[in-house]
């Protein structure tokens, strides 16, 4: 692996018998801007508390920069993490929580406000560097974390949950923004999400996690369009999930003929890519929404229930209308169960 | 809610019972007669003068101030690192530690006194001073591990975890992060101790030796054998040195925070 | 949480080694006294302590002061704090630190006045005797009642905090929410304001109840070795009979009663949460 930048090899970790995150792999190339996605509990936290040194290694190594650094102290990794919480210095000014590391390492005085007074302006905090964490609102303190950080020159940045603690207009400015000095840095950065669409929209690639164990990498287009796994699947909005045996689909009530043979063990259908209209299958309108240019359907049917979405153009079904439906060959996607 | 007289007549009596007999002290020790009444013969500060000539109490006075500064501060010497390590560390028999260090407050103090003498004192050979600057430390510990803990609760553990990835060590991050959020409560705590070592009575009360007294058993010895008005006069004083020295921690950073 | 377990009992050590050394082991060999008899283990101590009729009316006394107090404090307390949680902010503040004030007073100093008061040429008896309802001053002091009162104002503090801080946390409006349903106060009192304040009230008189078996100062002073209560009891036997034993009995009653007491009160206080 020669251009692994950042390398977890068979990195096992555990809270006191409770292993968290069994055997894992994964390189991370340099300049790399990577999102661990997946439910909570599913050890991507765990993951990224190992490579910043703040969690004990069981077993397995992790390589930074070609060096191996899996019993380093994390005061001595080089390595930037802005907490979910921010954790800033509430009885330090802005400006010294951002001087914070670089007055432990003795950085001349001249040197220290240049860099510190940068990375305050990278951010643009830099009218603010004398207020206190508490004087400032929540995307202040976002930047702030971050500029404290920065100023570190890390070679790998780690972010927890970036954008979950704010409103939903700082949260697209901050998206920009992380892109924009990711793209000025070409720092490697990895940060941790539940949120799919966040990890879609930033990542260059999205590991995505489950129970201490990745479930697929791949870019934002390939987790989006060909997740390998109904649970992969199932997490980028492939609602209609079904296991397959014998060209049949299995449902609770029963087996329902698929109507075309498959070798996949199960398949997966976004709301949009089912037919409503006419097919083999019955149902029953339990609740229609309106969504702008689409309506979203929830179907009572033997299949259980199957949501739709259908154009807005369509004509419309009341609650309680009995409707037919298919699920075409065309649109189904392949999954391993899960 | 019609009407707010019933809610400030319960409030007057019950304020009455608790506050009236201290301002019943204070005016008896103004008084210009010879014996402890109320109303007072006459007005004059006489008793509050004459306090500060008593030479048993200015020695008392000394004793508890001792003990109740250098005391306390022992206490959070030892009581600091406990509340760091039973909050932010999982160590084994944590409860154990717990209930130990917090017993001290459920023992009556009459028992540690008379048990620091008989084990301590006499077949040891210790000190009744320094016994009785033990059992001081003992009987604050409890409040320093209790205050400083609930300001560390308060505390996100994650600050000192942005120190470290920052640089620090881990002494590092508790002086530089750490003790500087926390001094509020490292001076609620040592101000709650100084109050209850200087008020405590039971334990100093068999732990006291020829010319070893702590003021409040002092003032009880003098109030056996003479019957004026200067005990009132002195309780006036030390009640007003400690309300004041409450009220100024609540004025300048909020003491009820933290207790 | 870190990790290292290591450095994190040699931090809590100091703490405990110190506790140990200067209260657990000395206490506990105190204690132990009392079970001592003729070179072997017996409970002739308790035995021989209880057989007392003196030392049984101590010990009921005792019980039964703890228990007026913490009732009366009870009573007093949910006025006190109901009055005080209906005032806005500022003057609430400054009540409660009127309540809390007698807290930082030294007990001799409160107990004091209480013979100012309570005292021959006190301020009652002046009252009484001016107003001719009794030739001579009658005997207020050394009285259970004087024991009672002084108790009393030492320990009422502690119990409003607890209730107000109790009631600080119900639920908003439940109390309009009850009347608007048709209760009348004293329903609203049984129904609603107790039930959901049991904690603070099992708190406050815990801490009260603990508090008046434990004082020392109060009986002292304002009974006595007329009123012995069993701290003062314990001084006696020491001070002037040199009864260890006996004294270790009752070290062990107290500690046994404000353990169950605290006890009592954890229970309720991690139950239902």
């Amino acid at each position: 692996m020669s251009d692994a930048f950042v390398s977890l090899q068979d990195l096992t970790l555990a809270y006191g018998d409770t292993v968290a995150v069994p055997s894992l792999n994964l390189d991370i190339r340099e300049g790399e801007l990577i999102a661990l996605l997946g439910p909570s509990g599913c050890g991507k936290t765990t993951t990224m508390r190992a490579i910043a040194g703040l969690m004990a290694v069981q077993s397995g190594r992790i390589e930074i920069a070609g060096r191996d650094v899996t019993r380093v102290p994390a005061n001595k990794r080089g390595i930037g993490l802005v907490f979910q919480s921010y954790a800033l210095f509430p009885h330090l000014t802005a400006f010294e929580n951002a001087a914070f590391g670089l007055r432990l390492n003795r950085t001349a005085q001249a040197d220290l406000v240049r860099r510190t007074t940068e990375a305050l302006d990278t951010v643009g905090l830099g009218h603010l560097s004398s207020r206190r964490p508490a004087e400032m609102s929540g995307g202040q303190q976002q930047r702030l974390a971050l500029a404290r950080s920065l100023v570190m020159q890390p070679k790998v940045l780690l972010l927890d949950e970036p954008l979950s603690n704010l409103d939903a207009r700082l949260r697209l400015e901050m998206r920009t923004e992380l892109q924009r000095l990711q793209r000025e840095t070409g720092i490697t950065m990895v940060f941790v999400t539940h949120d799919q669409s966040e990890a879609l929209a930033l990542a260059d690639r999205v590991v995505l996690m489950r129970d201490g164990v990745i479930e697929q990498i791949g870019t934002a287009d390939a987790l989006y369009n060909t997740p390998e796994s109904a649970f992969a699947a199932d997490f980028m909005g492939f609602e209609n999930i079904f296991e397959i045996e014998n060209a049949t689909l299995k449902a609770a009530s029963g087996r329902l003929p698929l109507g075309f043979s498959t070798d996949a063990p199960c398949l997966g259908w976004r709301p949009g890519d089912v037919h409503l209209g006419d097919g083999p299958f019955e149902a029953r309108v339990i609740s229609v929404a309106f969504a702008g240019r689409h309506r979203e359907y929830v179907l009572a049917s033997q299949l259980g229930p199957i949501r739709v979405d259908v154009d807005i153009a369509a004509p419309a079904h009341g609650v309680d209308a009995p409707v037919r439906f298919a699920l075409p060959q065309a649109t189904a996607r392949p999954l391993r169960v899960s | 809610m019609t009407s707010r007289w019933p809610i400030w007549l319960i409030l007057g009596l019950t304020l009455t019972f608790l506050i009236g007999p201290f301002l019943i002290i204070i005016l008896a020790g103004m008084s210009a007669g010879n014996s402890l009444a109320f109303p007072p013969d006459g007005l004059s500060l006489k008793w509050y003068a004459k306090v500060f000539t008593i030479e048993s109490f200015r020695a008392s006075f000394g004793l508890s101030l001792f003990l109740a500064v250098f005391g306390t501060l022992a206490a959070l010497i030892i009581g600091i690192p406990a509340a760091y390590a039973l909050n932010r560390y999982d160590i084994p028999g944590a409860e154990t530690i717990k209930t130990a260090v917090a017993a001290p407050i459920i023992v009556p103090g009459i028992i540690v006194g008379l048990a620091l003498l008989r084990y301590l004192v006499v077949p040891l050979d210790v000190t009744i001073f320094m016994a009785l600057f033990v059992a001081h430390t003992a009987l604050v510990l409890p409040y320093a591990v209790r205050v400083v803990s609930s300001s560390l609760q308060n505390l996100r553990s994650d600050m000192e975890e942005a120190a470290v990835l920052l640089g620090c060590t881990r002494l590092q991050a508790f002086t530089k992060v750490v003790l500087p959020n926390i001094k509020g409560g490292v001076l609620a705590a040592f101000i709650l101790g100084f109050v209850t070592s200087f008020n405590e009575v039971p334990v100093s009360l068999f732990l006291s030796g020829p010319g070893v007294r702590t003021m409040p058993i002092d003032m009880l010895s003098y109030m056996e054998i003479t019957y004026d008005p200067s005990v009132a006069a002195l309780s006036a004083l030390l009640a007003f040195l400690c309300v004041a020295i409450v009220f100024t921690a609540e004025k300048f950073l909020g003491f009820s925070r933290y207790v | 949480m870190f990790q290292n377990r290591r450095e994190g009992l040699a931090l809590a050590l100091p703490a405990a080694i110190f506790t140990l050394l200067v209260f657990l082991l000395p206490v506990s060999i105190f204690l132990s006294e009392a079970f001592r008899f003729d070179g072997g283990w017996s409970l002739q101590g308790y035995v021989q302590f209880f057989s007392e009729p003196l030392n049984q009316s101590v010990f009921l006394r005792t019980l039964k002061l703890g228990a007026l107090v913490a009732g009366s404090s009870a009573v007093i307390g949910y006025a006190a704090a109901f009055c005080i949680v209906n005032l806005d902010g500022r003057a609430r503040g400054q009540i409660f630190g009127l309540v809390v004030l007698p807290l930082m007073i030294s007990p001799v100093a409160r107990t004091y006045a209480w013979i100012v008061i309570l005292g021959r040429t006190g301020i009652v008896n002046d009252t009484i005797v001016g107003l001719g309802l009794s030739e001579t001053p009658i005997r207020l002091l050394f009285t259970e009642t004087a024991v009672f009162l002084g108790l009393l104002q030492l320990f009422l503090p502690l119990m409003i905090i607890s209730l107000v801080s109790a009631m600080e946390n119900l639920p908003r409006d439940v109390i309009p929410a009850a009347r608007v349903l048709g209760a009348s106060w004293l329903q609203v009192f049984t129904r609603i304001i107790l039930p959901l304040t049991r904690e603070g009230l099992v708190m406050g008189g815990t801490l009260v109840f603990t508090g008046s078996l434990t004082a020392y100062i109060t009986p002292a002073i304002l009974g006595g070795s007329k009123v012995l209560m069993l701290e003062t009891l314990l001084y006696q036997k020491v001070n002037v009979s040199n009864d260890f034993v006996s004294a270790s009995v009752i070290a062990m009653i107290l500690i046994v009663m404000s353990f169950s007491a605290n006890l009592l009160l954890k229970r309720i206080a991690t139950a239902r949460r």
